[in-house]
């Protein structure tokens, strides 16, 4: 049986099983009809209808349910998350699990397609050491991602000495997983 | 987690939390829908048979180490680490055996009103078959939908190759 247990690890490799059947365009399409689009339809139905109210009812219990360490900021405007210890990377990084070329890539591949239907776009930045910050604002809002300390304050995982291990994949009003530039 | 830990357990792979989260069974079921959707049944069982070989090698490699005791050793920690299953492990002569009473897949997936892929219970066979081919056993699985049995015995000629009817129609 293929449990949830270790659910991580196996989602890790279907992307390169799936990558080397159909390439690229096969994982993408993946991340948003198979996790956005059906195994997380309760989340894209929570935030299609309530936004940032129905992204904290999701991300509450789901990241407590995961095991994850993270801040949580919200405004009428803006909901950030500045994660310190991702549970699903980390899984992987403690077992020596990498199959994938970039597995924080999955996130903005489900997230980014449910936010741009759901009228939002997406600043984010990870560092593939298990830490990364959201920043989620409604598409007309033209408000840039905060200077690290600002919205977050000590929480701000970009104030982690290590934060650039040694480089950061960084996303800006995006909603695709394509959509990213690195940053040493 | 200690090193030391990791290598007492019967798991290859393991997690701080002692139980996985359930709603990632939303995914697998999603998993297997995607693949069939786009690639077919066969591409479907190939990526059961694939998972097996490479994901799972460190089972394999146990359970070729340890024997059927290896495997039922296997079965009771990956059991115990998801929530809601009601499985008994039975060690016989000549198999280890798998009375699944509740399959926490199947559980939870129908607790929130999913769609099950029809052929969700193959991949028991498909994955197990995978796994045990290269630990030189075989796996059998009757049953499904909630319940079935699963037998993982040392490979040899003359037992009858899996009846696919066997395995029931998940809903």
């Amino acid at each position: 049986m293929i449990g949830c247990y270790d659910f991580c690890g196996h989602y890790e490799w279907t992307f390169e099983w799936l990558r080397k059947v159909g390439g690229h365009e096969l994982v993408k399409a993946y991340w948003d009809e198979a996790i956005h689009h059906d195994s997380q339809l309760h989340a894209s139905k929570l935030i299609g209808e309530k936004g940032i109210e129905g992204m904290k009812e999701y991300w509450g219990p789901t990241l407590a349910d995961e095991g994850a360490v993270y801040e949580r900021t919200v405004t009428e405007d803006v909901f950030r998350i500045d994660m310190h210890e991702c549970p699903s990377k980390g899984f992987l990084l403690n077992n020596g699990l990498e199959q994938y070329r970039d597995y924080c890539d999955h996130c903005m591949g489900w997230i980014g397609p449910l936010m741009k239907k759901a009228g939002f776009v997406i600043d984010h930045e990870h560092n593939h050491c298990g830490q990364c910050w959201w920043e989620i604002r409604r598409k007309d809002d033209s408000t840039p991602a905060s200077a690290p300390g600002t919205l977050s304050s000590q929480h701000d995982v970009r104030l982690r000495p290590a934060w650039k291990s040694p480089h950061t994949d960084h996303y800006e009003r995006a909603t695709d997983p394509d959509d990213k530039t690195a940053v040493s | 987690m200690l090193a030391a830990d990791k290598v007492e357990s019967p798991l290859p792979y393991t997690d701080t939390k002692p139980v996985g989260h359930a709603d990632f069974y939303f995914a697998v079921n999603a998993t297997f829908r995607f693949i069939l959707r786009h690639h077919g049944e066969e591409a479907l069982r190939k990526y059961w048979q694939d998972i097996g070989r490479s994901y799972y090698r460190p089972v394999a490699e146990r359970w070729r180490e340890r024997g059927l005791a290896g495997v039922a050793d296997y079965w009771r920690a990956f059991f115990k680490a998801e929530p809601g299953a009601d499985v008994e492990v039975i060690e016989a002569e000549d198999e280890t055996r798998l009375e699944v009473r509740v399959c926490p897949a199947i559980r939870h997936l129908r607790a929130h009103e999913r769609e099950i892929v029809p052929t969700f219970c193959q991949h028991c066979y498909f994955v197990n078959e995978a796994i045990a081919e290269a630990a030189g056993m075989t796996a059998r699985v009757c049953g499904g939908n909630g319940c079935c049995t699963q037998r993982f015995m040392k490979r040899t000629t003359d037992l009858p190759s899996q009846n696919l009817e066997d395995i029931a129609t998940a809903s």
